[in-house]
């Protein structure tokens, strides 16, 4: 029980680090039996004051559980253990204790995820119902965190903020819930601490609410923050730029970016090569066929229907060809109709035409008017279709 | 053994027992010893929080058992013989479970084969879970059968809103007891079909009638409960009927990007049945914005299905029109009204009250797109009620039950 010692000494001298390291399950002390055990209270509370006798404890008998492969035991006993971080409230203009926060509520988040993964194997369990009351218990330590006023800049515990928030995304993107994520980013976007947190905690942060920006259809933003954090993700951490990229690219295609095929070659994104050259030569067959190959892949990471709006501005490029092709500012309906039938475009007629052209006029992707009684689309003299980045 | 965990005025027992068992100790005759570790307990306010947390642990073990403890009702018939007895003498029958011609009696007769469970609100100190107040599954589902086979397609009540209200409180009823018997699987399945069907039926016949007698939002929260119950429950096992309702709840979201991604991610035998793929066909039109597409695909569609989707079709007419005031917008161009009516598939008249409400001028047989008279007016007086039918009127009188059965 040496450990028990060390914790306490820790505690004692207000070692942060130290103690999340002995509650963390990232530390190989939790693969040492002496100290799975299934009833360490005693042994606790004989060492230890509380409340940490009874967080150790519980912590020790999650050891236990996960020894044994029973995640939904050693959810219950992590739940245990963070209702302890909130009582560090009592610290008082304090904040030495958050790499504990931080260390427990990601286990508790882990937890979570294995336990509802093993309920399903089983047949059981609702999906997201554990993943909800692990973020129930975060949101009490974010509250606990972002409720403190008095501290001053250095000693308080809005410095747990972002962390906790990051945390709360995940779970919130896994269960689908990203509606929640709005007071989060309100409460951030109000602090004064925000560009101040680590790079590491403000990349997640932006990767994610990148995301959420795609998902609401806000381009501009969504390629600002998702530009950001792709350029200050650390070199080394590979996977992780490029599970950014993976939402980035489809958001710069839409603004008319292309990216280089060094670039998909360098991240093994080629999923997105065929794609790409769809877009930019407006070879919706070719996009048809990519979107089809790369399906599953796409749903996946769920992308697929972002992709789908890349069709719009494929249509557009392949427009732009035939009035390339014509040199007329009177270009006929019918030039349009045919060459969506050399991309085998099936079952689209004259009246589909005229409104995938009064969709890009609308959109400001073209300059101009439809006359139905000339059969002709009139574009302007001047610049009839604008750069893609100019418009919205 | 009657077990009741879920109303308030049983956790108040449970916590009372705990009381009680907590008491016992402090009754127990104090030697010195005893007295002095109580003693030595409380001082150090340890061994206090130790008991907090063991009875956490015994709350646990409670819930747990709650768990194995289900409920399983145990009545035969349709409406409870308590609850049958009691609106019986209170007079509180409705007059579709009175035995014909006692209906204008001071107090008509219930018709035991025709009286219905109804709907209540749980209440604290109301036991909801007395097993001979519970139906099982399998009378569950013929109470089903009997309230849309008897009730909701037969042609012999009038007026259909109160059909409506008479089978949407009673299905409720009928849900509320698999809620508290957790029934889940075939039966489960083939209920909540039923209950789909039906209100999807409802929101289109009933479009547009008085709040009083059809409230779009009731409908629609219970509709989108039973659709959500339901997908769920095709999750284990196959169903004969997975295809029809996966593509029904796609259109009835029309433009939901969870109800999209939902069925991209259906095993691909699903997906590929011809009811789910014509659906995907409309929601991609939807999502490309492309109405003339989407209006036309449309006619595709069987009715259930122009039911489930019919609240998007107005709103899709009126983007037509934007589409068009910006992409035709000219002073001097004109497009034929025919044909912008064939492409909104509306008769040529209510083709041009269309226009005529959204600002896009009309004169005679002539339309003039401009996008600066187009006006996304509150479509407050024209209501989604009048175009509903497609070209032929037919359709809108067809008889309620080869609907609401379809293939089933």
């Amino acid at each position: 029980y040496q450990n028990l010692d060390v914790v306490l000494e820790a505690i004692d001298s207000r070692d942060g680090a130290f103690c999340a390291e002995m509650l963390s399950f990232k530390h190989p002390h939790v693969a040492n039996p002496r100290l799975q055990l299934s009833s360490p209270e005693e042994k606790c509370q004989q060492l230890l004051e509380p409340p940490y006798d009874e967080m150790v404890a519980a912590h020790l008998r999650c050891t236990f559980a996960v020894s044994n492969h029973d995640f939904v035991e050693a959810y219950k006993c992590q739940t245990v253990v963070v209702q302890y971080p909130l009582s560090f409230q009592a610290h008082k203009e304090e904040n030495w204790a958050l790499p504990i926060m931080f260390a427990v509520t990601l286990d508790l988040r882990i937890f979570a995820n294995n336990a509802e993964q093993q309920l399903q194997s089983k047949g059981k369990g609702k999906v997201g119902d554990m993943l909800e009351k692990a973020a129930e218990q975060l949101m009490s330590c974010f509250r606990v965190c972002a409720s403190d006023n008095r501290a001053g800049i250095d000693d308080s515990k809005k410095w747990g903020m972002l962390f906790l928030i990051n945390q709360l995304f995940k779970i919130y993107f896994k269960i689908n819930k990203l509606h929640l994520c709005k007071p989060l980013i309100r409460a951030i976007d109000s602090s004064n601490l925000k560009d101040d947190y680590s790079t590491a905690q403000r990349v997640t942060y932006k990767y994610y609410v990148g995301r959420k920006a795609m998902f609401d259809s806000d381009f501009k933003q969504a390629e600002e923050y998702l530009s950001f954090s792709f350029t200050h993700c650390h070199r080394s951490c590979q996977r992780n730029k490029r599970l950014i990229l993976i939402y980035l690219l489809p958001v710069k295609m839409l603004l008319g970016h292309m990216p280089t095929h060094q670039l998909l070659k360098k991240y093994d994104l080629m999923q997105f090569a065929d794609v790409t050259k769809a877009v930019s030569e407006g070879n919706l067959l070719l996009l048809n066929e990519a979107l089809v190959k790369h399906e599953t892949f796409f749903i996946r990471c769920g992308i697929f229907l972002i992709l789908e709006k890349l069709k719009i501005i494929t249509y557009r490029n392949l427009f732009k060809k035939v009035y390339h092709l014509l040199k007329t500012h009177q270009l006929p309906l019918d030039a349009f109709l045919v060459a969506l039938k050399m991309m085998k475009v099936e079952d689209v007629d004259i009246d589909e035409v005229q409104c995938i052209l009064a969709n890009l006029i609308y959109m400001g992707h073209i300059k101009g008017y439809i006359s139905h009684q000339h059969q002709k689309l009139v574009v302007s003299k001047q610049n009839p279709f604008p750069p893609l980045s100019s418009v919205s | 053994m009657t077990y009741s965990c879920l109303t308030t005025g049983d956790q108040s027992e449970s916590s009372l027992r705990q009381v009680t068992s907590e008491e016992l100790p402090s009754t127990r005759p104090m030697n010195k010893t005893a007295m002095s570790s109580a003693w030595h307990h409380s001082r150090r306010g340890r061994g206090h929080r130790h008991k907090e947390q063991g009875r956490v642990t015994r709350d646990r073990v409670e819930e747990q058992k709650a768990e194995d403890s289900v409920p399983h009702g145990t009545c035969m018939t349709m409406c409870p013989a308590y609850e049958l007895r009691q609106r019986e003498a209170q007079n509180r029958l409705h007059r579709f479970e009175m035995v014909a011609d006692t209906e204008r009696d001071h107090l008509p007769r219930a018709d035991v084969s025709r009286a219905v469970k109804e709907y209540s609100r749980p209440a604290a100190g109301k036991d909801s879970t007395r097993a001979s107040n519970l139906r099982p599954p399998s009378v569950l589902l013929k109470t089903v059968c009997h309230l849309v086979d008897d009730i909701a397609t037969s042609s012999t009540f009038q007026p259909w809103a109160e059909v409506y209200s008479f089978v949407f409180d009673r299905l409720r009823s009928v849900r509320q007891d698999m809620i508290i018997q957790r029934v889940s699987g075939t039966d489960c399945v083939a209920v909540l079909e039923k209950s789909v069907r039906f209100l999807l039926y409802a929101s289109y016949r009933l479009c547009g009638q008085h709040l009083q007698y059809f409230d779009p939002r009731i409908n629609d929260t219970h509709l989108q409960e039973c659709l959500s119950w339901l997908l769920e429950s095709y999750r284990d096992g196959k169903h004969q009927h997975q295809e029809e309702f996966q593509a029904l709840s796609l259109l009835y979201n029309l433009g939901s990007t969870e109800a999209i991604q939902h069925v991209l991610e259906l095993p691909e035998r699903i997906r590929s049945s011809p009811a789910v793929r014509l659906a995907l066909a409309v929601s991609r039109a939807h999502m490309e914005r492309n109405p003339v597409r989407l209006l036309h695909l449309a006619q595709r569609l069987d009715f259930i299905q122009v039911c489930a989707v019919h609240r998007h079709l107005l709103p899709c007419r009126t983007d037509l029109l934007l589409l068009y005031s910006h992409g035709h917008s000219s002073r001097n161009c004109r497009y034929p009204l025919q044909r912008l009516a064939r492409l909104l598939f509306l008769k040529d008249t209510l083709a041009a009250e269309l226009c005529q409400v959204y600002g896009v001028n009309v004169t005679g047989e002539w339309v003039n797109f401009s996008k600066s008279s187009f006006t996304d007016a509150a479509s407050g007086d024209l209501q989604c009620r009048r175009m509903h039918e497609p070209l032929d009127d037919e359709q809108w009188n067809c008889s309620a039950s080869s609907v609401i059965h379809g293939c089933a």
